[in-house]
């Protein structure tokens, strides 16, 4: 009779045990690519190691409230971002610091002007090193940025995005479309000069 | 009221159009635009490239092999 009772625990505990490691050898297996977006979530490379093992530990730990056949990059992504905010990385900024962007076509227009009417596009951008647009990034104020490393770094979605950093999806276009124009506009200033335009 | 400009439109749905998220309505329109408008075709492929060279440089530094290890080192010991 012990035996008729204890089998299906036996069985419970093989089935967890081998969901547990499938979810945790797939989580490790995103790693590269979590990593390429904490890498510019942060300030610097110290900061976004720490926040990956932060991450991983506590989704090891949390691993059960994760939903199979959801978005598993997303749910590690939102679980690091809760944890750089809740470990305050992130300084609050008041809304009327955000600084002005400009157009769309600024940066074009800029380095056009600098290329000696040379319009090609491919030469257009021989302007740019990937120095300028790694500082240029890490100038985008935090709003900002998070959703344009999540969306064009990271590839996801305007609603996966949403649900990462727990903000209206409208916010996400808004942020998106001011966070390109500022991150061009800073590219602009660092290759042809600050003049204002 | 301001005139129309057909360009200034197609500035603004510049970066939806690359993140397919016009409508059809408005993706045919942009196209339209994009096939009769050098100015902006030269633009679009701009911004196109950009995006690509954004991605490219921005990825360049891989996580540390020694953070992998550490990441790997916390998974749940087998019992």
């Amino acid at each position: 009779m012990s035996e008729t009772t204890r089998e299906p625990d036996a069985r419970q505990i093989a089935t967890e045990a081998r969901d547990r490691v499938r979810f945790e050898e797939e989580a490790l297996a995103l790693s590269d690519q979590v990593y390429r977006v904490a890498r510019h979530l942060v300030g610097s490379r110290e900061e976004a190691e720490d926040l990956m093992q932060e991450t991983y530990a506590r989704a090891f730990r949390s691993w059960r409230s994760f939903q199979p056949g959801t978005n598993l990059r997303a749910w590690l992504l939102r679980i690091l971002t809760n944890l750089n905010i809740d470990r305050g990385r992130r300084q609050q900024r008041t809304p009327d610091m955000q600084p002005l962007e400009e157009g769309d076509y600024f940066l074009y227009n800029k380095l056009e002007a600098a290329t000696d009417g040379d319009t090609d596009e491919e030469h257009v951008l021989e302007r740019l090193s990937q120095n300028d647009v790694v500082s240029a990034l890490s100038e985008v104020p935090h709003d900002f940025r998070d959703v344009v490393v999540l969306v064009d770094i990271g590839d996801f979605t305007y609603a996966d995005a949403a649900q990462i950093l727990d903000i209206p999806i409208g916010t996400v276009m808004s942020r998106l479309h001011r966070g390109r124009r500022i991150l061009k506009k800073t590219m602009a200033e660092q290759t042809v000069g600050g003049e204002a335009a | 009221m301001t005139a129309y400009d057909p360009c200034a439109h197609c500035e603004e749905v510049m970066q939806p159009f690359m993140d397919r998220v016009l409508t059809d309505v408005e993706r045919s329109e942009a196209e339209a635009h994009l096939d009769e408008c050098a100015y902006c075709r030269k633009r679009y492929r701009f911004e196109e490239t950009l995006r690509v060279f954004v991605r490219q440089a921005v990825t360049a530094e891989p996580m540390s092999v020694e953070l992998k290890r550490k990441l790997s080192e916390l998974r749940t010991p087998l019992q």
